[in-house]
């Protein structure tokens, strides 16, 4: 399966460069991409894309240079250019303070644990039909919208220090559709994620909307600022999850002292005891890489453990820099959070709370304070407000602005089921990434700061 | 890949798919789409990259729907327009509103950035140079980080249509931004940043870069800022006045005008992802956007700027016109099937032609309505200093630190990296950790003053992301100072 053109000429060329006594790193990233875009009901965009990519980093001494390319690379003479582009632009660098950590391929890998060619090759007909059939049994009074990207990805590195090579093809798929009411506004959202053909299923996303739209029939409720007790959903969980990683437990972050946890060591109790976050590649809720971007060979690794900051992750620029051992976790993340022993439904874990609010999912979440760990980002798709675990009615577009400690430290309950979010970003090149998180969590306290008068 | 090798192979492309029904084609052609990054960061070079990119993206509307195909192989050439096709014709199994593009005359174009010196052609040396001397002036004791930054972009590609036409475009971007961080008296970081700018008109080319007034000879002034902000108090929560300088400004008018008003957003093709907005088709013409000092414009071809670009990704040459006229919404960011879909879904012609908005980031992207340069005109209520004198209770805002808008842009929560206090007309102390929230339509409403020409810049903005797959657009906003009254500002407590 492995493309044996590209492999070949990336190695003669690494050869010939480990001769000259070149100290470089080869990146080959291949993607067949697949994206269906649903607006208005209809198809409004159906791209198939087949793109190669070459990054080759150069180490001289203390001082780097990188080079990538995306054009047609299975011949040596353009494998050997871009070399050529790194050498010259490592050798007119300013040296840096600190000598930079030689990328190593650390094992000889070659893995197709998660790839189905069925996906890989699936045909658009069956998006476009999965739509059809999700409208048909929702109702055709509504908009709907969505996204369904698939394909594969496939990477090669290798490097002049060892003649390993480290190799993975899978494929992915993410999947999600919105229901909007052409007069009320509100919005509905359902998401799915897998690496097989026939993961995604209309039925599973007509029985989402289902459960919900009843209360969405109801009048909206306005959120006045304050304190609520709220039941975060696993899209609103896992991505406030991935911002308290990046500002609290990333080596680089702690380092120069811009996130919360500056100040505290490994051991501190950080959050909840009822919270704990690892690195599991082996965990099927994620997309298994057993390497990094970086050559480094990835297994279980804690971070949070019981509330209490057990690792931090180390980028390999940040752990040369500041003379720490490099994680392997380099463009690669297998984010686990442990479920907890509540329900398996929300409803029901909330049910003698009296008034909660159920958040499913926030949008554009940012961080106006990461010293702080403050974090800000409004309600999105099937918001609701529960009493005693029935649910009374959809709300308004509402504000969560507060912190990380206080979000992951109040934490009443946590879902004893696990799910799978794709957090897959399609800003560069085709990476999947999944985070397995919990259904649910429940936290006390957390604070509204504002709220509209519309969905 | 190179144009010679594939030219002839696209025009038989486009007229092969023609042949077989469709509606409309085009085929962008990159022979290359390069970049330059260098980053120092505490006088580390810890980014010294380049990257190259070539490849052919075909669009083909069938049926009433959109295909797309992208290839970095040149093997390829064929089998992507038969994707392109194919992908079209199975988008066409579910149509709602068929696509139209309209009937427009083949365009014959040329359009380059104007550039003085090619900063591809700047020794990598001389950059470094540069940059180094900048990081020097960005030291002192109390400074814990430093990060001086420069990435520079070009651009060739050549575009054909089924209409005819045939387009060359060479674009020329340079970016820079100079920021420096401390600790504070409670061990929070705190940050103060200038990027490069550009007044509007001259050439972009790295002349642009090293042109002191346009942010590198700034370094002082945010060294001094910074170290007033380690020491200044919180920001207490409260409703007063906010002054927007252009550093702050161009954000507000990015994600609260630029974003609601782009018309595939409007039409609801960004539900499941960006967000729609609170904007309908019935607004136009009819919205009181904000008071009568609000006037925004589409200005496509500001002489200098990224959001200027000659010919939009269907061919459709740059236009200015306004957007907002004296708090009325007059139009959007239009792209020509959009605006198809717009007419017919309204039964009426809300909008008469293509607002040159379609642009795409990457030969492998297929384009979406963006933004292109929008600016809010500058105003009459004089210079900052007058608009300061003219302030009872306020604060004066610079730089985002941090962005966070609802997902119909009818609200937002934004944090600044410093604040000024005004009291009486006159600027009291720094404050740190400003933010500040509002509801867009109650913000524009309440624009009590804005600035004149003399306060007016181009912001650049490189990192404006939008679409499925995700597409980093690079534009302009001109703005000038602009103050709103009765503003929430700073967090409860
Ligand atoms: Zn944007």
């Amino acid at each position: 399966m492995i493309d044996e053109k590209i492999r070949d000429a990336i190695i003669q060329v690494r050869d010939r460069a480990k001769s000259k006594n070149i100290n470089a790193f080869f990146t080959m990233h291949r993607e067949k991409s697949h994206l269906l875009r649903i607006g208005n009901n209809a198809v409004s965009l159906n791209t198939s894309t087949d793109l190669t990519r070459l990054d080759v980093e150069v180490i001289d001494g203390h001082r780097k240079g990188s080079y990538s390319v995306m054009t047609d690379i299975s011949s040596p003479d353009v494998v050997e250019n871009a070399l050529q582009t790194a050498v010259e632009k490592a050798s007119v660098a300013t040296p840096k303070e600190y000598k930079p950590l030689e990328l190593i391929v650390e094992k000889e890998i070659k893995g197709m644990e998660q790839y189905d060619p069925a996906l890989e090759e699936l045909d658009p007909m069956v998006k476009t039909e999965t739509y059809r059939k999700i409208i048909d049994e929702t109702g055709k009074d509504y908009n709907y919208s969505g996204s369904w990207n698939s394909g594969s990805t496939e990477i090669l590195l290798a490097c002049t220090a060892n003649k390993n090579i480290a190799w993975r093809k899978g494929t992915d798929q993410q999947f999600s559709c919105v229901l909007k009411d052409p007069v009320e506004k509100w919005e509905l959202a359902t998401f799915q994620t897998g690496w097989q053909a026939g993961e995604v299923t209309a039925k599973n996303a007509a029985a989402d909307f289902k459960h919900i739209l009843p209360v969405y029939h109801e009048p909206g409720f306005k959120v006045e600022p304050g304190e609520y007790t709220v039941v975060f959903g696993s899209q609103a969980l896992a991505d406030i999850l991935r911002m308290l990683m990046w500002t609290g437990l990333n080596g680089k972050t702690y380092e120069e002292k811009m996130g919360w946890t500056s100040g505290k060591s490994i051991g501190d109790q950080i959050l909840s005891e009822k919270v704990t976050i690892v690195d599991d590649p082996s965990n099927m809720n994620t997309f298994g890489f057993s390497f990094d971007m970086k050559g480094l060979a990835r297994g279980f690794f804690p971070f949070v453990e019981e509330g209490k900051m057990t690792n931090l992750f180390y980028d390999i620029d940040t752990a040369g820099k500041y003379n720490r051992k490099p994680t392997p976790h380099n463009d690669s993340a297998s984010l686990v959070m442990k479920h907890g022993d509540g329900p398996e439904s929300p409803l029901e874990a909330v049910r003698n709370m009296g008034r909660v609010l159920f958040i499913p999912a926030l949008h554009y979440v940012h961080i106006p304070n990461p010293s702080k760990g403050l974090f800000t980002g409004s309600s999105r798709f099937s918001a609701v407000l529960l009493e005693n675990g029935e649910m009374r009615a959809p709300i308004f577009s509402s504000r969560v602005t507060d912190t990380f400690q206080n979000v992951f430290g109040n934490v009443e309950l946590i879902s004893s089921n696990d799910v799978s979010v794709n957090s897959s970003s399609s800003y560069d090149r085709r990476m999947p990434e999944a985070t397995s998180v919990p259904s649910y969590m429940v936290s006390r306290g957390v604070k509204i700061t504002d709220s509209a008068d519309s969905f | 890949m190179r144009i010679e090798d594939t030219e002839k192979l696209i025009s038989q492309g486009i007229a092969r798919v023609m042949d077989e029904g469709a509606g409309y084609c085009d085929a962008r052609f990159y022979s290359e789409d390069g970049s330059e990054t260098i980053a120092l960061i505490d006088g580390n070079l810890e980014e010294n990259t380049a990257s190259y990119e070539s490849g052919l993206g075909v669009r083909v509307l069938h049926g009433g729907s959109w295909g797309f195909a992208a290839t970095s192989r040149a093997e390829d050439v064929k089998e992507t327009f038969n994707r392109a096709l194919t992908n079209a014709k199975t988008a066409s199994m579910l149509v709602n509103i068929p696509l139209d593009m309209g009937r427009m005359p083949g365009i014959k174009g040329k359009y380059s950035s104007p550039v003085g010196i090619d900063p591809f052609e700047v020794p990598l040396k001389e950059k470094l140079a540069f940059l180094e001397e900048l990081d020097s002036n960005l030291q002192a004791d109390f400074i814990q980080r430093r990060i001086a930054y420069i990435y520079l972009q070009r651009m060739k590609n050549w575009f054909w249509n089924s209409e005819g036409s045939f387009i060359e475009r060479n674009l020329t971007n340079c970016f820079a931004e100079a920021r420096i961080m401390a600790l504070d008296l409670d061990s929070q970081m705190q940050i103060r940043s200038k990027s490069l700018h550009t007044p509007g008109s001259g050439t972009r080319g790295w002349e642009m870069v090293t042109n002191p007034g346009l942010w590198s000879a700034k370094t002082e002034t945010i060294k001094e800022e910074l170290a007033q902000l380690l020491k200044a108090p919180e920001i207490e929560y409260g409703k007063r006045s906010v002054i927007l300088l252009p550093g702050q400004g161009f954000l507000q008018v990015h994600e609260t005008i630029g974003h609601p008003l782009e018309l595939d957003r409007i039409l609801g093709y960004e539900l499941s992802y960006a967000g729609g907005s609170f904007v309908t088709l019935d607004s136009i013409g009819e919205l009181r956007y904000g008071s009568n000092k609000l006037n925004a414009s589409a200005y496509g071809s500001i002489e200098n700027s990224p959001g200027s670009f000659g010919y939009d990704d269907e061919g459709t040459p740059e236009r200015d016109y306004l957007l907002i006229d004296r708090g009325i919404l007059v139009n959007c960011l239009t792209s020509r099937a959009m605006i198809s879909e717009a007419n017919q879904t309204a039964g009426k012609t809300i909008f008469d032609q293509s607002g040159g908005a379609s642009r795409s980031t990457a030969f492998y992207k297929a384009p979406i309505d963006r933004m292109t340069n929008v600016n809010i005109l500058p105003g009459e209520d004089g210079s900052l200093t007058d608009i300061i004198a003219q302030t009872e209770e306020g604060i004066l805002l610079d730089n985002p630190r941090s962005w966070s808008i609802g997902s119909n842009r009818e609200h937002f929560h934004f944090g600044c990296e410093i604040a000024w206090e005004i009291s009486s007309g006159k600027l009291t102390r720094v404050l740190k950790n400003p933010t500040y929230q509002g509801h867009t339509l109650e913000f524009y409403a309440n624009l009590s003053a804005v600035g004149d020409e003399s306060t007016w810049v181009v912001k650049q903005v490189p990192n404006c992301g939008k679409g499925e797959p995700n597409q980093i657009m690079e534009i302009g906003h001109g703005v000038p100072v602009m103050r709103f009254d009765d503003v929430i500002t700073g967090e409860r407590s």
